[in-house]
């Protein structure tokens, strides 16, 4: 079986759109759950301002990931 | 010699792509809820009538969706961001 060419990525001609709207995408990764942690500091001239430190679990409500409270909850 | 109007920015215009800016949001967050609810219908363990609010909750979303549109004078189309090679936001049509 030939060996096929790979495309190429760099061509001049216009490469059309992956075709997955982003929200599809968005919407299989909260089925599969995500964290996201990190921290992030925003400084001016090497001055410090802004601390932001994060652990975020974003995923949809199911058996593993239950939701905190047990009726539909305040929001 | 009239000052030739560097900005005409009708008032009514000026807010307009800010709340399609708002409106993008909020439809991103209504289509992933809507395909939430659907993942989630899917697994079977809601009561029918559980499903029955959830169907028409969103039913009346996204006619409130084509309400605010209408009034601010915008397209559903227009919610739509392209992100170029990514494709784009929201599916099309």
């Amino acid at each position: 079986m030939p060996a096929t060419e790979p495309v190429p990525w760099d061509t001049d001609e216009f490469v059309a759109p992956v075709g997955v709207p982003l929200v599809d995408l968005l919407d299989r990764l909260l089925a599969t759950g995500v964290v996201v942690s990190g921290d992030l500091v925003i400084a001016i001239a090497e001055v410090p301002l802004i601390r932001l430190s994060l652990h975020a679990l974003l995923s949809s409500v199911n058996k593993k990931v239950p939701a905190p409270w047990a009726d539909g909850g305040p929001l | 010699m009239k000052e030739p109007s560097l900005l005409d920015v009708s008032p009514e215009k000026a807010g307009q792509d800010l709340v399609g800016l708002v409106l993008t949001v909020v439809e991103l967050l209504r289509q992933l809820m809507e395909r939430q609810a659907i993942r989630r219908v899917d697994e079977g363990d809601l009561t029918d009538e559980q499903v029955e609010r959830i169907g028409t909750t969103l039913m009346m979303l996204d006619q409130r969706m084509t309400e605010l549109c209408d009034q601010h004078g915008l397209r559903r189309e227009d919610l739509n961001l392209d992100l170029g090679p990514l494709g784009s936001l929201l599916p099309y049509g």
